[in-house]
């Protein structure tokens, strides 16, 4: 790293930004990095589940598996047991079995309008807006391990996101004038190689850190958004996107089509949701790959049951031969936290906090009022 | 202590340091130990024979070179007491008590084990005997002499800095061959001695033992295994190697131009770095971050990890700039280059890739020499604010050796901890100190220059403004007013004292004695000299490493010796 060139680096990159457009909550070098710190299937729970999940939950393979093969005394070889419901989750099938997969009966669901139409399959907003596309949802929202906050799935999928460094995914906003209104940002997805930094008191992660970006093996996590910045809120163009994902330290992809954003940004992070339409058959790979039978039993995962309920509420691309839809709509809740995004082709550039850091913008804005 | 300067020669020795400056107008820069004649302040002075304990770290390095680094010496030792600005003179009184003794007696069991284990390579972990024992028992169930005596002469040579005696090599074999077997296990039997030598009080304690000068009759200097013990505790934080042992051995360190030559080969191992960062570390307290705690909803980017990282940020720069870059020493306080990680880069708002890299703060930051550094800043400083009065008594005490005085035990706080005081920045605060004379005669020596500091709140980050105004960083020292911090570095820079105190610490450091105020003349001497060398840290170690005052010793008297021994 070339830190001693930066002066000059830094210099120049402010001579080329607009600064008569920038306002004072304007990122140094018009630029703010953020990894993903956060991110859950968007899941709308109730307090009691009740509304929607009037059945109640669904049972997993623990429960599916003592109704197959109740405990009467039946010797029972373990192929045609334990194996055979292995094999039905790695070679899922449309046949039904003797058990009802509770849907969620919710008419409210977090979610972006991806279609830009409000029907019957659609829901509404926690805010009310018509038209929330997520059909992830109504299959994962009475799927005990999805649920918060103590849902396996829920709490690992982020743990491991903590903990690893295999799902760490970036967003770099360039060409910010301004982090409250701007209508015109570019947003370019990265995957980084570092661990995140906690706080000091452990609740919660820490800005300011550094993520050097993956180039040698990132290249297809790599996707240049337009987007743009209304009331503090980004929201960018539809895009197609592959990111990092590990659950258990078992690293895959997510493929999300369509995918855009709708997060409300700070100097110092952002929350909000993405949204977009999930592949069927890589969400169901993934989960099957990082989730073993004891992991699906702690959160009542029957992923053959699952995967059937999948492909039934299945809303986008259609196949072109078949013509049955292989994407679901879908939401994860996003928390963001800023951090220096490292080019390794690039000098790292060199902050001055006494005038150009995010945390010095906001304390003068603060010195102000 | 006092270094032993013979008073009626005062004026001769005083007279010399008026001589020493003469000869170093002409520009000459002759190396103390091998052309210029001595001049009467080295001649004279001696320090006292001591017996000091041997820190945790040179345990943990003595280990590390003689067994290698993957060894692991988890040795506790009982905090020293600092005296006289240092820990190391704290070493000079310490003792070990009981309980300490068996932890100590503990880290040699798992010391031991390490060094005679097999490994398993089904689990990657070589075999240490295999390396560290230069020789195969006949039968490893049964005793072997011959091959112990291999082994525990080599190894007691080095653990003890001096060849074992032939009686007490006998005695260790005997015990080694007893234990193995009893155990059936000649390595078991090796590993007892080995416990046992690393919990020795000859081990632990690092002895002056003295000899009768030949060539100053009525005079007495460190035998040569003393002095070479002394140096390499000095130079390396550690204990000799088997080069300065032969040095010893051979007779070459009982001359000046011997001295000179194992001292240069000592001053150009890499070794050396230990004994940098031992020194610094000692100097400037870093001992603190042990205990150090910052609230964390305060300073959420001060994590322990942080603080760890703050201190191996400052003492990589000592070493960088002193001894890689051969720099200035007081250029320590006005430079900006230091090196970065990303633990730190939260709290510098820096850019940080993995691990450490070489970074240079811009010519216009407020970050300016290693008081601008997490480390002096966040050690004295309150958990949760920062505090003036804390880092100019630091200033002071560890860079200046201007002692401070205790505050009065009736301070009463009631003013600055009332919660709805109207007092926004550490300047109002330092104000109100300042209205009362009880207070005022303390605070006025210290908070001036610590007010410089206070752009950098209690963790060390840079603030504009304390509670929405505008902080003012200007202060003065000694005379010398600046507008903010970049003048405090400046002033720091070229403040007489700085050079003169690093000398008394050094010196003090070395020889496990304190410098006293009649030490002074021998304190300018050395003084002088450093800064003819342009302040190299370096040219100040080699001279005082060679001059008469680090290898004459004075005895102790008997009673004092009593009172040591029972310590």
């Amino acid at each position: 790293m070339k830190h001693s060139l930066l002066a000059s680096a830094a210099a120049a990159a402010l001579l080329v930004a607009p600064a008569a457009k920038a306002d004072d909550t304007a990122p140094p070098n018009r630029t703010i990095g953020y990894v993903v710190s956060g991110l859950y299937w968007a899941v709308y729970q109730t307090a009691d589940g009740k509304a929607e999940c009037p059945d109640g939950l669904n049972d997993g393979p623990r429960e599916h598996f003592k109704a197959l093969f109740p405990d009467n005394g039946t010797k029972r070889p373990v192929v045609d047991t334990q194996l055979k419901r292995e094999a039905e989750g790695y070679f899922p099938t449309m046949t039904e079995e003797p058990f009802t997969f509770h849907l969620s009966q919710s008419k409210i669901a977090k979610g972006l309008n991806l279609d830009g139409k409000a029907d019957d399959n659609d829901f509404v907003s926690p805010d009310g807006e018509k038209g929330i596309d997520n059909q992830l949802f109504r299959v994962l929202g009475c799927v005990r391990g999805y649920r918060a906050p103590d849902g396996d799935a829920y709490f690992f999928d982020n743990n491991t996101l903590i903990t690893d460094r295999y799902d760490r995914w970036l967003f770099e906003l360039t060409d910010v004038d301004s982090l409250v209104n701007d209508d015109d940002v570019t947003v370019t997805t990265y995957r980084g190689l570092d661990g995140l930094l906690k706080k000091a008191d452990g609740n919660g992660m820490l800005a300011g850190g550094s993520q050097v970006i993956d180039v040698k093996w990132g290249g297809r996590y790599v996707a240049k958004i337009k987007g743009k910045i209304k009331d503090g809120v980004l929201t960018t163009e539809p895009t197609d996107v592959t990111f990092p994902w590990a659950t258990f330290g078992v690293p895959t992809d997510r493929e999300m089509r369509g995918m855009r954003m709708q997060v409300k940004v700070l100097p110092t992070g952002g929350t909000g949701l993405i949204a977009g339409y999930t592949d069927l058959e890589n969400w169901y790979r993934q989960t099957l790959r990082s989730s073993s039978t004891h992991h699906q039993a702690y959160g009542q995962v029957s992923l053959p049951s699952v995967y059937r309920a999948l492909r039934r509420a299945a809303d986008g691309h259609p196949d072109p031969k078949t013509g049955e839809n292989t994407t679901l709509s879908s939401a994860l809740d996003v928390t963001l936290t800023q951090v220096h995004i490292i080019h390794p082709d690039r000098p790292v550039a060199q902050a001055d906090e006494a005038t150009k850091t995010a945390e010095a913008v906001k304390e003068r804005a603060g010195a102000r009022r | 202590m006092k270094f032993n300067v013979h008073r009626p020669l005062l004026g001769a020795l005083l007279m010399g340091v008026a001589l020493a400056g003469c000869s170093n107008e002409s520009g000459k820069t002759e190396q103390a130990a091998t052309a210029a004649p001595v001049p009467p302040a080295f001649e004279l002075a001696s320090s006292p024979a001591r017996h000091r304990l041997m820190s945790a770290s040179q345990y943990q390095n003595t280990i590390s070179h003689i067994f290698g680094s993957d060894i692991a010496a988890n040795a506790q030792f009982a905090p020293l007491q600092r005296t006289e600005g240092l820990l190391a003179l704290g070493a000079s009184t310490a003792g070990v008590p009981f309980g300490e003794m068996q932890k100590l007696q503990r880290a040699a069991a798992l010391v031991a084990a390490q060094v005679v284990d097999d490994g398993n390579l089904d689990l990657g972990v070589p075999s240490h005997r295999d390396s560290l024992i230069p020789c195969k028992p006949a039968d490893d169930k049964q005793a072997d002499p011959a091959c112990a005596k291999t082994f525990l002469g080599m190894t007691g040579r080095l653990l003890y800095r001096r060849p074992l005696s032939e009686a007490r090599l006998t005695q260790m074999v005997d015990e080694a061959g007893k234990s193995a077997v009893e155990l059936k296990d000649f390595y078991a039997g090796l590993a007892s001695v080995i416990e046992g030598m690393l919990i020795s009080p000859e081990v632990l304690m690092i002895h002056d033992r003295s000899e009768p000068d030949p060539e100053r009759p009525g005079r007495r200097r460190l035998d040569a295994y003393s002095y070479a013990a002394r140096l390499s505790f000095f130079l390396w934080n550690a204990a000799p190697d088997d080069r300065v042992l032969r040095a010893a051995e051979s007779g070459e360190l009982s001359t000046a131009k011997g001295r000179a030559r194992v001292v240069d080969m000592m001053l150009a191992s890499p070794r050396l770095e230990e004994g940098v960062r031992g020194f610094f570390d000692d100097m400037m307290a870093f001992d603190t971050f042990d205990n150090l705690a910052k609230d964390a909803s305060a300073y959420p980017a001060e994590t322990g990890a942080a603080l760890t990282a703050a201190r191996e940020q400052t003492l990589r720069t000592i070493y960088d700039h002193l001894i890689v870059k051969k720099g200035d020493y007081r250029d320590l306080f006005t430079t900006r280059s230091t090196f970065m990680s990303p633990e730190l880069g939260p709290i510098y708002r820096v850019p940080t890739p993995k691990g450490w890299v070489k970074y240079d703060f811009p010519p216009d930051s407020p970050r300016v020499g290693i008081l601008t550094h997490v480390s002096f800043l966040a050690s004295h400083a309150h958990p949760g604010r920062s505090s003036a009065t804390r880092r100019g008594k630091a200033l002071r005490e560890l860079l200046l050796c201007q002692p401070v005085p205790l505050p009065p035990p009736n301070v009463d706080f009631s003013a600055l901890n009332d919660p709805t005081s109207p007092f926004k920045t550490a300047r109002d605060r330092v104000s109100f100190h300042l209205q009362n004379p009880v207070c005022a005669g303390c605070h006025k020596i210290t908070d001036p220059m610590g007010l410089a500091l206070e752009n950098f709140d209690g963790a060390g980050q840079y603030r504009a403004t304390e509670m929405g105004t505008v902080i003012d960083p200007s202060g003065a020292l000694d005379g010398k007013n600046f507008k903010d911090v970049v003048g405090l570095a400046e002033s720091v820079r070229n403040h007489p004292a700085l050079p003169s105190c690093l000398v008394r610490r050094v010196l003090s450091y070395g020889t496990g004695s304190a410098v006293e105020r009649e030490d002074r003349p021998l304190v300018d001497y050395l003084t002088g000299h450093f800064a003819e060398k342009g302040y190299r840290y370096t040219d100040l170690l080699r001279e005082i490493v060679l001059s008469p005052v680090f290898y004459d010793v004075t005895e102790r008297a008997p009673e004092q010796k009593s009172a040591a021994a029972t310590n």
